[in-house]
């Protein structure tokens, strides 16, 4: 088409402002793009670590257990955890329950949170527990084998194979005490969690409480975070049965978490919003030099004929060009950045020595960018409607010019 | 000694892949007071001759004397110390600094020589009154007509009392009445003012004026009279 | 008159001025309000970590803090008095710490216990601010509690209940005694809200068989990020027996989020601006391209190159100085309007536990000098770079290229 032509002409008349913008639009985009991608790698894998070491991408809880965390809320799976398992998509399904009591050496006493696992299939998922040996591990369901926080140990100063016990109320009331022997010792690098945490097998934490066949927590692990949408419905379908449980996705189980990545995200989303704010500027800013400057030119358009919407289209079309190149540019840029930071990623050791906790998951020191390529084609999109929305001061003024003043204008 | 000596001044130009040149093997003499005019075609070199007089440009080869130094070879630094001290300019296309008002283009140069304030003003406001321009001191240019316009960069030419003014087409954009009265004007300037002019121009009323007309033809000197 | 002409040629073209101007004040306003909301979030994760718990400085018997052994407890004397009496020292709380288990009737729950002195604690911690149930202790209290929001939840008590509380004392016997429950608070910090307890120091000197004795005195300062100054500061004067820590030996996790804020704020600082600086540096280049005839003129009158160059940084710098006098002005007002009113984000956030401290939902800014300096003092490095470039460029015109090229 002529006046695109035309347009693309005019714009390589300035190279140099053409080239400064587009400059400015490509970089913001690049950055934009990296800067996000490199975000949802890391709550990708703030999620993996958090559900995985958590209450899973999605969770069964007794209904009102999530708020009031009441150990009395304790349900029997029955053969749920079979039927989940059977669900496409879903990589493990880990009944736990958790205990609050107090655990006492011959010295000290400690709060802790006595959690029941089945060891084969918590293993297998729980990040924390792959710095344990197998002969670390748990082996049974009914052993007095503890693995213990590492803060924990050392406010016990237990070491390992000592004997503790631990006290707790029995679900009649009394208070029930048993013995347990150290086994194994983690270091999550989250305070609460090594000061508190008190592995054990299912089965003999619950015959402490007398609910031998109850649990709190069915978490499920999916084999990736996308299959929730396709899995939640099918685990809500069989949940119909048991009116007491509730399923929940991991935003609502974790809101921690959640929330932490939300917050990091907006403040992020705030510095987008000023620097698109600065480019459009930038944009309008060039188009209106470009249309003053060219004032005798237009007049003299105008006066063989062409009209005042030509004109005006004349501007869109340049202001297009520019979104359109920088558009693509930027894009290519941004993925440029966005491998890099896949392949080479930030270590963040160089600047913080110590494990840093987020929203109750510890960071991967090394930050690594993940593709989220609809959401770089998303913001492409809006950084062409804004230089789009740029054109229209630009054209209105263009549209104003009167062929006689000019002409007669220098 | 003459005030200016041109002595086999060469001046070659590259465009694009070829060299064109402009002025070749051209010697002159002009004394001080003259009141003369390089005439010729467009693109017989008298703009170039004028720039080379005016140290905005050097030649490939050959000597420029101007007031007892040789200028064809100095350094940058010295051609702008040149200009601001020895030379003054009038263009074709007035050039008056768009944002400054009459008196202070006229002022300009004389600013940049650090000529305080006060002594800036009286001497542009004998400038003005001598010009005809009382009363326009706070125009802007772009408030001026074109041959007010003119006779601001005169006042700005002649304000720092050059050795020479350089006038360049200097009536090619005035009607001939408005040409009329600045050509009187300047030859008025030359015999009361001492002020030497060198002019190029192709415009016959301007030689007609003249004392000294020197004719170029593609780089050559043509005659002298 | 270089400056008058600086002047004059920037409001030449009033409406490109405008449009720089409008980009420099928007991005220098709205980060410094970014600024000073992230350090809002980041003084309330430091106060929720110091101020409702450690205090800025902690003196304790050696090793204490590391593995809070119940036997390492020790006394006031005279020396330490001496200490606690330095002008930055705003209040100090003497603490005595034990963790057990606590019951009402058929729900029990651990908890960690703290004895304390409630008029001195008060000075230390703000929980009789966060009260959301009953009254604080009182003096003469002789077995009241006041607990976090979570604990009282789970135990089902409200004030006037009584609650027994086990644990190991230090002769070896299990200490067993009830407490009266006075006063439930919420700071929005889970870790806080689900296990601690307030109790009367004497009470818990009795049950642990320690009378007379304290595991801790916990200091609040007027100066909280100078407490490792101050530690260093007061220890030679402490017994050799105790230690002194500050809150950043105590979080480690926090003193690096707090030491590299400095790091992040450049990297956002910079990255904003090198977007400012692009835009900044198309107007001015556009300025020197369009002006380039009458700068050969200027120059074949006589001005210098280095003049040239001058007048167009004036130019920058003018603008520059401009753009950051606005924009921390509006800055300013929308961080002050940030830091008095607020937003309340508890409807859609809840608390975010982050390096050992909590963030609360809202957004809360705190002015600090150098979130308004470090991006002013950038603006106008960037528009001095943006200037450069194009003034390097005008003061290398030939003049009688400029005159003749531009027409």
């Amino acid at each position: 088409m002529d006046l695109l032509n035309l347009a693309w002409k005019n714009l390589w008349r300035s190279r140099r402002r053409t080239l400064i913008t587009l400059a400015a639009l490509s970089f913001s985009l690049m950055l934009i793009q990296a800067f996000h991608n490199l975000s949802y790698g890391v709550y990708a894998s703030m999620i993996d670590s958090g559900v995985r070491a958590g209450s899973g991408h999605l969770v069964v809880y007794h209904q009102g257990y999530l708020e009031s965390r009441d150990e009395k809320l304790s349900f029997n799976p029955h053969n749920l955890v079979e039927e989940i398992g059977q669900i496409n998509g879903v990589e493990a399904v880990l009944p736990r329950l958790y205990l609050p009591g107090l655990a006492q050496s011959s010295r000290e006493s400690r709060g802790i949170l006595l959690t029941g696992v089945v060891p084969a299939a918590e293993r297998k998922i729980n990040p924390f527990l792959r710095s344990l040996s197998d002969d670390q591990w748990l082996t049974s369901l009914n052993g007095r084998e503890a693995i213990l926080g590492s803060r924990l140990m050392k406010e016990l100063q237990l070491k390992l194979g000592n004997k503790f016990v631990v006290t707790m109320q029995h679900r009649s009331g009394e208070l029930v005490s048993e013995m347990f022997r150290v086994h194994g010792v983690i270091k999550t690098g989250i305070k609460s969690v090594d000061k508190s945490l008190l592995m054990v097998g299912r089965n003999r934490a619950a015959a402490m409480v007398g609910s031998p066949d109850n649990i709190h927590e069915l978490a499920i692990i999916l084999e990736d975070q996308k299959f929730d949408r396709l899995v939640f419905p099918q685990l809500q379908e069989l949940l119909k049965t048991h009116s007491d449980l509730e399923g929940l996705t991991w935003e609502k189980a974790m809101p921690n978490l959640y929330n932490a990545i939300r917050l990091d995200y907006a403040s992020q989303k705030f510095i987008f919003v000023i620097m698109l704010l600065i480019v459009t500027i930038g944009v309008i800013n060039t188009l209106l030099m470009s249309v003053m400057e060219r004032f005798r030119e237009f007049g003299i358009i105008l006066a063989v004929g062409a009209s005042t919407a030509r004109l005006r289209m004349l501007v869109f079309l340049e202001a297009l060009l520019l979104g359109l190149v920088s558009m693509v540019i930027g894009s290519c840029l941004g993925s440029l950045a966005t491998w890099y930071l896949q392949a080479v990623g930030i270590d963040m050791r160089n600047f913080i020595s110590e494990t840093l906790e987020f929203g109750g998951v510890v960071f991967d020191p090394i930050l690594r960018a993940g593709w989220d390529i609809s959401w770089m084609a998303k913001i492409s999109v809006y950084l062409l409607l804004l230089s789009l929305l740029a054109a229209v001061y630009p054209s209105i003024k263009a549209g104003r010019i009167s062929p006689a003043a000019a002409i007669r204008h220098h | 000694m003459a005030l200016i000596e041109l002595k086999s001044v060469t001046k070659i130009y590259p465009l694009g892949s070829q060299e064109v040149v402009a002025v070749d093997d051209f010697s002159l003499s002009i004394e001080a007071g003259e009141f003369s005019v390089l005439a010729g075609p467009s693109g017989s070199g008298k703009t170039t001759l004028l720039n080379l007089i005016g140290c905005l440009d050097q030649p490939t080869r050959g000597e420029i004397w101007l007031d007892g130094r040789e200028v064809g070879h100095a350094k940058q630094k010295t051609l702008f110390e040149l200009r601001l001290r020895k030379i003054g300019f009038i263009f074709q296309a007035y050039n008056l600094i768009p944002v400054l008002t009459a008196a202070e283009n006229a002022e300009f140069t004389l600013m940049l020589q650090r000529v305080g304030k006060k002594q800036r003003r009286e001497r542009v406001l004998r400038l003005f009154s001598l010009l005809g321009l009382d009363g326009l001191e706070h125009r802007k240019p772009s408030d001026l007509s074109g041959g007010q316009q003119q006779r601001v960069a005169i006042a700005r030419a002649m304000a720092s009392e050059p050795a020479v003014i350089l006038a360049d087409e200097p009536t090619a954009s005035l009607d001939s009445h408005a040409s009329e009265e600045l050509l009187a004007l300047m030859q008025r300037l030359n015999q009361e003012q001492g002020a030497t002019f060198i002019f190029s121009s192709h415009d016959p009323l301007v030689i007609s004026h003249a004392k000294r007309v020197v004719r170029l033809q593609d780089g050559h000197l043509e005659s002298d009279q | 008159m270089l400056y008058q002409l600086a002047l004059r040629n920037i409001w030449r073209n009033r409406r490109r001025t405008l449009l720089t101007l409008s980009a420099m004040i928007i991005s220098s306003a709205l980060l410094i309000l970014a600024l000073g909301i992230f350090s809002g979030m980041l003084r309330d994760m430091l106060a929720s970590a110091t101020e409702q718990y450690y205090g800025h400085l902690v003196i304790s018997a050696k090793g204490y803090q590391d593995d809070r052994d119940m036997f390492r407890h020790f006394s006031m004397d005279k020396s330490i008095e001496n200490v606690l009496k330095q002008d930055e020292i705003t209040g100090y709380s003497q603490r005595l710490r034990s963790f057990g288990l606590l019951s009402h009737q058929q729900n029990s729950s651990p908890g960690e216990i703290l004895g304390i002195l409630p008029s001195q604690e008060q000075t230390v911690t703000g929980l009789q601010d966060s009260l959301i149930d009953g009254h604080y202790l009182t003096a003469d209290d002789s077995n009241g509690a006041v607990l976090g929001s979570g604990l009282a939840q789970r135990l089902n008590v409200v004030p006037g209940d009584q609650l027994v509380f086990v644990t190991q004392a230090a002769d070896g016997s299990i200490g067993n005694d009830l407490l009266l429950v006075r006063g439930i608070f919420s700071t929005g910090d889970i870790g806080y809200d689900n296990t601690l307890v307030l109790v009367p120091l004497a009470w818990l000197q009795q049950l642990l068989v320690l009378p007379g004795q304290i595991h801790e005195i916990a200091v609040k300062t007027d100066q909280p990020l100078n407490a490792a100054a101050l530690a260093e500061q007061y220890r030679v004067n402490l017994p050799d027996a105790l230690e002194i820590l500050d809150w950043g030996e105590m979080l480690p996790q926090m003193r690096e989020v707090v030491a590299s804020y400095a790091v992040s704020r450049m990297i956002i600082v910079t990255i904003l601006y090198l977007a400012t600086g692009l835009g900044i540096l198309n107007t001015f280049f556009m300025a020197v391209m369009e002006r380039t005839r009458e700068l050969g003129v200027l120059m074949a009158l006589g001005m210098r190159p280095g003049q040239i160059r001058t007048m167009i940084m004036l130019e920058t710098a003018i603008m520059g100085s401009l753009g950051l006098l606005c924009g921390a002005v509006v800055g300013i007002a929308l961080s002050l309007y940030m830091a008095l009113v607020g937003v309340d984000l508890s409807g859609t956030l809840t608390p975010i536990t982050y390096a050992g401290g909590t963030i609360l939902p809202r957004l809360h800014a705190v002015i600090e000098p150098a979130n308004i300096l470090i991006p002013s003092v950038c603006l106008l490095i960037v528009s001095l770079l943006a200037g450069f470039l194009p003034a390097n460029r005008a003061a290398k015109m030939q003049p009688v290229v400029a005159i003749r090229d531009a027409i």
